[in-house]
């Protein structure tokens, strides 16, 4: 090349990029007139609270200038608003205490997501198939107040009804007010990690019908049986810094942690001895040690050693150490949560944990129950499935993923005449509605918690927006009161605003009495075996999903940084997989990443093996959180769903799903697929000793 | 010695790979990194983000001109702006600098007025003036002008200024920004590379510590 060629080609470089300049769309770019009025380029914190999960923690919200894409009467630019631009703990608040976990720092996600729908919306095609054309506000809200007048003027309030989660709040409070002053039954509530037979345990033991918390802080001796209380159980945040506080704030005395399951969870991870048990059994070891710590318990001679050590598979002797171990290093405590609960016989293990901890209730280093207004009266899905509602209004929840689809809520979805939903985003719920009308994210809202634990004294919150809505969405609350006063008959008794309710005191309610310590002299529910859906010679594997430390329950996947967390025991991200344990596996001849098919009686899926020393070889188990059919662009068809194989089977005593109830069968039906099994790196490093030293299996 | 003739194709060769390794740079610049679980996005039907631009942060410019331009620090002194502004009317008029751009001494940015500080003055002052009356149409339509920026920092450089300090510190504004009552628009007066704010600091006896003005 000579000089001139090489000046030509840069001329034509040069004007190609020119060209491409001037097609920059920044230009083009409606840009309004900044409604906050802020000294640019400094950082405001202001307060809010996690939406994420039940815990409530209080977040601060770092809020600065900046462009933001939005909509302003109907039409979309930019405007330079205050944004929220990082969460974190806010160190005033008792749960959170200045911390925030992966999931809570990813919440802001949420409010820029860019498949968050940004107005009213109109199904348009069938049902399902996820097609809506754009409406305006007035128009949805004719729509809706029309439908709710149908069933006003036919008197028949009953058959509306509502669906949302589980949230201790003056929202559900307020939702439950508007459907009574509708003549309404009680809001539905679903979620599928449901504690509700550990708080009917609690109720019956100590009086009080919710969650405790652990005073892990000043504890001496903790064993927990199942409960993954530094990752996705109850209030992970309150817990982790309390069990910090344990390990550090004893001075020479190291606080011992047990965990006793059948799979080394992050929290087991953290434990000084891990105790492999066999699933359904862990009650057993709880009274186990609870006949031998106090002589006196009742049926303590059923529960003696000699009698569990074959059911649990714990020996003798490691019980009888155990039991040592709790008498003598006071205050020492239990814990209970996730899997063991999920069996047949959750109410037997809850129960059985409660005996072993009667004497710690709200002593220090035991179980605290703070105070609490009574709860909202709520039904269950399955009731609101039989009664055939004719409008359902649908708040943030997603069953149509979320529970087995023996239960076939889908199609009893598709049976009802007239679908609302008030979520951010399409879902496989939210796909199948009529109307979705959006709600704002909760950093542009009102928002309140009032966390029935993780703290050691009350901690209701209630906190203003951060910052001004991005899109034409309505806070869902105030859209209720302003649909209730546009009814033919308007509804009487609703404040005018969710912000004038949240600022008035709560009426009515009385607060549930102080819990009772000790109580819990009565004797046990009676063991019964944890029964399992599929016979054990055909499904030889319990199975056992677990709350994805990202993803939870599936809620959270889709928020792109939590699909890229590396899970903290496999480092697998942005996919499913199927943990069996590293030597069983090696003996079928199934290799890492290899294609499993985990079937059960009620179906099957298909994900690569993790091979995983730190599972049961009698057990595989599978993180929940990836396999959505409909649910934005990083969540959709990424993985597969195990609930969905799930036997519907309940605990009897709840009618809560246990989901630890499916036994299954695998087999590789292929070598690794490409891409099919991401692993951030390394590997699950621990071999707990799965055979108690006998080393004849595995 | 090498032959002349063996040099010569060095020479070529030389030429030849030089515009390739730019081309070889833009193309990767321009390019998304990807992780490798991330999705990736054949599918035409998914919106990438409201204004066609990659949801996720990137090094990647919004075009391939950007992408030059901050190559070879390319910076125009004229920008093109949406509205024929002039500095020089208002300040002959009296006005002072911090009138408009308010949080200049209060914070890092001196702030660009938005079309609500204009209609201060600008609902009573020269209204029957066309330009004025452009303006006043886009405030009641609750638009903004869309300024093009005229200084500012690529942000490779990871320079962070702060406004306030120099105000404080009594640094003339147009000790920076030129004399504005010559200008209509505002023009790069000053070419604000390294030296500049360096020699500036040191005749001010104000810190040339890395970390002044980097992060």
């Amino acid at each position: 090349m000579d000089r001139r060629n090489f000046i030509k080609l840069t001329a034509i470089t040069g004007t190609s990029a020119a060209l491409t300049a001037c097609g920059n769309p920044e230009n083009q770019i409606i840009r309004f007139i900044p409604e906050d009025d802020l000294v640019q380029g400094v950082a405001t914190w202001k307060p809010s609270i996690c939406p994420l999960c039940n815990a409530g923690c209080g977040v601060i919200a770092r809020v600065m200038e900046g462009d933001a894409e939005v909509f302003r009467n109907g039409q979309a630019g930019v405007v330079r608003m205050g944004l929220a631009k990082k969460l974190e703990g806010n160190p005033e608040d008792a749960i959170s205490q200045g911390k925030l976990c992966a999931r809570g720092q990813a919440a802001i996600q949420i409010t820029y997501h860019p498949d968050r729908l940004d107005k009213p919306k109109k199904r348009s095609g069938e049902r399902g198939s996820g097609q809506f054309v754009d409406i305006t506000w007035e128009e949805a809200i004719k729509e809706l107040t029309g439908k709710l007048n149908e069933l006003a003027a036919a008197n028949d309030h009953a058959s509306l009804a509502f669906l949302a989660k589980p949230r201790r709040g003056r929202r559900l409070e307020l939702i439950a007010q508007w459907l009574l002053s509708y003549g309404a039954k009680p809001p539905v509530t679903y979620e599928l990690f449901s504690d509700e037979v550990l708080r009917r345990a609690n109720a019956s033991a100590f009086g009080s019908h919710q969650l405790g918390t652990v005073d892990l802080e000043n504890a001496r001796y903790v064993i927990s049986f199942g409960a993954d209380f530094l990752g996705t159980w109850n209030s992970a945040v309150a817990q982790s810094v309390a069990y910090g506080r344990m390990r550090q704030g004893h001075g020479n005395v190291r606080p011992k942690f047990v965990h006793v399951d059948a799979r080394l969870t992050q929290t087991a991870a953290n434990a000084d001895e891990f105790v492999a048990c066999k699933p359904g059994t862990e009650g057993l070891l709880a009274l186990a040690i609870a006949a031998l710590v106090d002589k006196t318990t009742a049926s303590a001679a059923d529960y003696a050693p000699d009698k569990v050590a074959d059911k649990t598979g714990v020996p003798v002797a490691k019980i009888e150490r155990l039991a040592r171990e709790f008498a003598a290093n006071g205050p020492a405590v239990a814990i209970i949560g996730g899997a063991p609960l999920a069996h047949t016989n959750g109410a037997f293990h809850a129960h059985a944990v409660n005996t072993l901890n009667r004497t710690a209730v709200n002593k220090s280093g035991g179980v605290l129950f703070i105070p609490q207004g009574a709860p909202v009266a709520t039904r269950s899905l399955k009731e609101m499935i039989d009664t055939a509602p004719k409008v359902l209004l649908i708040d943030d929840v997603n069953p149509v993923y979320g529970s087995p689809s023996a239960w076939k809520v889908a199609d009893a979805l598709k049976r009802v005449p007239f679908i609302v939903s008030f979520g951010s985003f399409i879902d496989e719920t939210s796909a199948l509605a009529d109307l979705i009308l959006p709600d704002h994210s909760f950093l542009e809202s009102w928002v309140d918690a009032a966390p029935e634990s993780g703290s050691l004294k009350a901690a209701p919150s209630k906190f203003g927006p951060v910052m001004r809505p991005l899109y034409d969405t309505r806070s869902t609350p105030d859209l209720l009161l302003e649909v209730s006063r546009g009814l033919a008959k308007p509804l009487t008794g609703l404040p005018n605003t969710f912000e004038e309710y949240l600022n008035t005191e709560r009426r009515g309610g009385t607060s549930v009495p102080p819990a009772r310590a000790g109580a819990s002299k009565e004797a046990p529910l009676p063991y019964a075996d944890p029964v399992f859906d599929g016979d054990v010679s055909q499904y030889p594997y319990h199975f056992m999903p677990y709350a994805s430390q990202g993803l939870y329950d599936g809620s959270l996947a889709h928020l792109p940084w939590l699909q890229e967390m590396p899970d903290p025991m496999t480092s697998g991200m942005w996919c499913s997989w199927v943990e069996i344990n590293e030597k069983k596996a090696r003996e079928l001849g199934i290799e890492q990443g290899d294609l499993i098919e985990v079937t059960s009686t009620q179906g099957s899926v298909r994900a690569p093996a993790f091979l995983n020393p730190g599972i049961s070889p009698e057990a595989v188990a599978m993180p929940v959180g990836q396999g959505h059919t409909n649910f934005t662009r990083y969540a959709s068809n990424r993985g597969v769903n195990p609930i969905s194989i799930l036997a519907p089977t309940t605990i009897a005593e709840t009618g809560t799903l246990a989901w630890s109830a499916t036994r299954v069968k695998i087999a590789r039906v292929g070598g690794p697929e490409t891409d099919s099994l991401i692993l951030f790196g390394g590997a699950t490093r621990e071999r707990p000793d799965w055979t108690h030293g006998r080393g004849d299996e595995h | 010695m090498v032959p002349a003739s063996r040099e010569g194709k060095r020479k070529k060769a030389a030429f030849l790979l030089l515009p390739l390794a730019a081309a070889l740079f833009f193309v990767t610049a321009a390019c998304t990194l990807t992780s490798p679980g991330r999705p990736q996005w054949n599918d035409s039907s998914v919106p990438r983000s409201r204004w066609g631009t990659d949801p996720v942060f990137t090094p990647a410019r919004a075009s391939f001109g950007q992408a030059l331009r901050e190559f070879i620090g390319s910076r125009p002194t004229e920008v093109a702006q949406p509205f024929d502004f002039s500095h020089q009317i208002h300040l002959s008029k009296g006005a002072t600098c911090t009138d408009c751009h308010t949080s200049v001494e209060q914070g890092p940015r001196a702030t660009i007025p938005s079309v609500n500080t204009c209609m201060i003055c600008h609902s009573q002052i020269a209204t029957d003036r066309p330009l004025i009356q452009q303006m006043t149409a886009m405030a009641e339509k609750g638009v903004d002008f869309n300024w093009n920026r005229v200084y500012a920092y690529f942000p490779e450089s990871h320079v962070r200024f702060e406004h306030a300090p120099h105000i404080r510190a009594k640094v003339e504004c147009s000790t920076c920004h030129g004399n504005q009552a010559e200008q209509t628009v505002a023009r790069r007066a000053v070419n604000m590379d390294m030296g500049f704010c360096v020699n500036c600091h040191k005749q001010k006896q104000a810190s040339n510590d890395c970390l002044t003005c980097h992060y």
